[in-house]
């Protein structure tokens, strides 16, 4: 009984809007008082964030993502693929995919990528000629794209919860982020080919003019994005290659992406505007960092007393085939990605479900690129989820409006969700194939 | 109300002061330790665990100063649609109660603390420089302290703002900006 009052009044406060940590922290305060162990476990288990080595990738590729995005780098970013898709029938619907894409592998999918790139991208597509709906459900689908490119930090706090946890047999499962890297590759260009396809259909359907291919606008735009685009492929290239660790590629990263916007382009001034992104950044980090703390504490507790394991074997009892299973675990992390955010979703689910999805014979690794890819079409779920709010908020329009436009797009990362489900290779393929650390 | 604001305007500067040295600290560490390995073929053994710490340090200033600007992670299901007023009263609530917990997890920090110092481990020595363990994971209790005190100030403000109709207390949204 007071377990249920409990319950109730912490899930009330958490709809109401209380911070996640604080939640978590009394419900792993709860667990621990009435198990009569000092609540001071509990930071024991915190404090062994300290010991994870991947840990620091949280910081610096956060740090990263701020700097580009405070630079010009969104609009370097948009002229160059402009310059490289521009061509194509329904090229500037390409264009926008594919920024969005990599500026949100870089960014973490906080909805920033809509506020800067969105900005930038819905006039030039209205003159374009492109139809209103369509830009509008482009533009929204687009803020989460990305997802699974690296170094996206959803995929980092996804490998590091995912270490602390135990699959089915109490093994702890192998998902380094370097793996994690790879395996959502092949995933997140599906993704991106698919939802080009439909934009070029639509493009050839309405008839927007075509910009004509010159190498002197590509020159020109590769000139001016010199120094960035080297990013993207020191960071995979380093991994893939073996040169680096994901941790270390995360310390050349921020490095090099400080030093090139502030004396490189001067876009950002070393003392006013580097101070400001460090503690905007740093923002996110902490609410991060207190979240992912307190539900270390919990987690153990949770493993101790089997509760992972309790859960599977109810839901065993419900559920014997592992595709029916893979349908039920889409619907809920579908649900899960409309009303948490990514980075909260991913800290409270995943301990819980590893070890149920590895005990059907789903690969730890696989799981990820499934849950990240559910968490992304989350994002633009009705009637509550995020980018959709974003979107109604930085282009004016209401929300009915928008979540209108985005239908057919979610009807497509639907389709694209079902692939990546139902095979595995897609995500473990390539990881095999680089036999990555 | 008056003093209350500059203390909190107070540790604002210093927090932010902190997280700025101490995350330029990382960045430079961090590169010069991958060069260290990858050119040199070598590395100092104290930085590893020294960023990682760091971490620790940045991610609860991070937080205090998320807490002041209300910008911690939730799930901002109902807010969305109650009016102002009501919005104000539910933040008493909900910042009252994450004030007690990161009080009980700053005691709870505070014992943490104290056994770990009379054990007496230490993190890593530089030369004949002992850095005992207990000075990195300080920053625990201090941080739920810190939280706490911030989320008391916050609940003060909600209330006289929900009995003031002209508004004085900022409202940050879960939607980003990029010039905030």
């Amino acid at each position: 009984m007071k377990i249920i009052v409990i319950g109730i009044l912490l899930v009330a406060l958490a709809f109401l809007g209380a911070p996640l940590f604080s939640i978590i922290g009394a419900i792993a305060l709860a667990a621990f008082y009435s198990a009569g162990i000092d609540t001071s476990a509990i930071i024991v288990e915190l404090y062994r964030l300290a010991s994870a080595p991947t840990l620091i990738a949280i910081p610096l590729f956060t740090f990263a993502g701020y700097i580009l995005a405070e630079s010009k780098t969104p609009k370097r970013l948009v002229a160059l693929s402009q310059a490289l898709f521009g061509w194509i029938p329904g090229g500037l619907a390409v264009v926008a995919l594919v920024s969005c894409a990599v500026f949100t592998a870089f960014t973490g999918a906080s909805g920033v990528t809509i506020i800067a790139l969105g900005g930038l991208l819905y006039p030039i597509l209205i003159q374009e000629r492109y139809e209103e709906k369509f830009s509008l459900g482009l533009l929204t689908t687009s803020g989460s794209l990305g997802l699974l490119f690296p170094p996206s930090l959803p995929l980092i706090l996804y490998s590091m919860v995912a270490s602390n946890s135990r699959v089915a047999g109490g093994s702890v499962p192998d998902v380094t982020i370097d793996k994690l890297f790879v395996a959502g590759i092949l995933p997140g260009v599906l993704l991106v080919i698919m939802l080009s396809v439909f934009s070029i259909r639509h493009g050839l359907r309405a008839r927007v003019p075509r910009i004509p291919f010159e190498w002197n606008t590509i020159r020109a735009a590769v000139t001016d994005a010199a120094w960035e685009i080297p990013l993207p492929f020191l960071i995979i290239g380093g991994i893939y290659g073996g040169l680096f660790t994901a941790t270390e590629a995360a310390a050349v990263t921020a490095f090099y992406a400080l030093i090139v916007e502030v004396f490189v382009y001067r876009d950002l001034k070393l003392f006013s505007d580097i101070p400001r992104i460090m503690k905007e950044s740093m923002i996110l980090v902490g609410a991060i960092i207190v979240i992912l703390g307190c539900a270390m504490g919990l987690t153990n507790y949770l493993i101790d007393e089997e509760v992972p394991m309790k859960l599977f074997q109810t839901i065993q009892e419900l559920i014997s085939s592992k595709a029916v299973f893979l349908i039920l675990l889409n619907i809920f992390l579908l649900i899960v990605g409309m009303m948490m955010d990514i980075f909260s979703a991913i800290i409270v689910v995943v301990p819980l479900i590893i070890p149920i999805a590895t005990a059907y014979g789903i690969s730890p690794l696989h799981l990820g690129i499934i849950f990240l890819t559910n968490l992304e079409i989350g994002y633009l779920t009705p009637p509550v989820g995020l980018n959709l709010f974003i979107s109604s908020f930085r282009f004016e329009k209401p929300i009915s409006e928008v979540v209108r436009a985005t239908l057919p797009f979610i009807g497509i990362l639907l389709i694209a969700l079902a692939l990546i489900t139902y095979v595995p290779e897609m995500s473990l393929w390539l990881v095999e194939l680089s036999g990555t650390r | 109300m008056k003093v209350i604001k500059a203390i909190s305007g107070a540790l604002l500067f210093v927090e932010r002061a902190v997280v700025v040295l101490l995350l330029g600290a990382m960045v430079a560490f961090a590169f010069l330790q991958v060069i260290l390995r990858n050119v040199f073929a070598t590395g100092l053994l104290w930085v590893d665990p020294f960023l990682r710490h760091l971490v620790l340090w940045i991610g609860f200033l991070g937080a205090s100063i998320a807490t002041q600007q209300e910008k911690h992670i939730n799930i901002d299901l109902v807010t969305r649609f109650l009016s102002p007023r009501a919005t104000n009263v539910a933040r008493v609530f909900t910042n009252l109660f994450a004030g007690s917990i990161c009080a009980l997890l700053s005691n709870a920090g505070w014992t943490f603390v104290a056994s770990e110092r009379s054990t007496g481990g230490s993190l890593f020595t530089i030369g004949n420089m002992e850095f005992a363990s207990w000075w990195f994971q300080i920053i625990i209790p201090v941080g739920f302290g810190l939280m706490s005190l911030r989320f008391l100030i916050r609940t003060a403000e909600h209330i006289i703002e929900a009995f003031n109709p002209t508004p004085t207390v900022q409202h940050t949204t879960n939607v980003p900006t990029l010039d905030d």
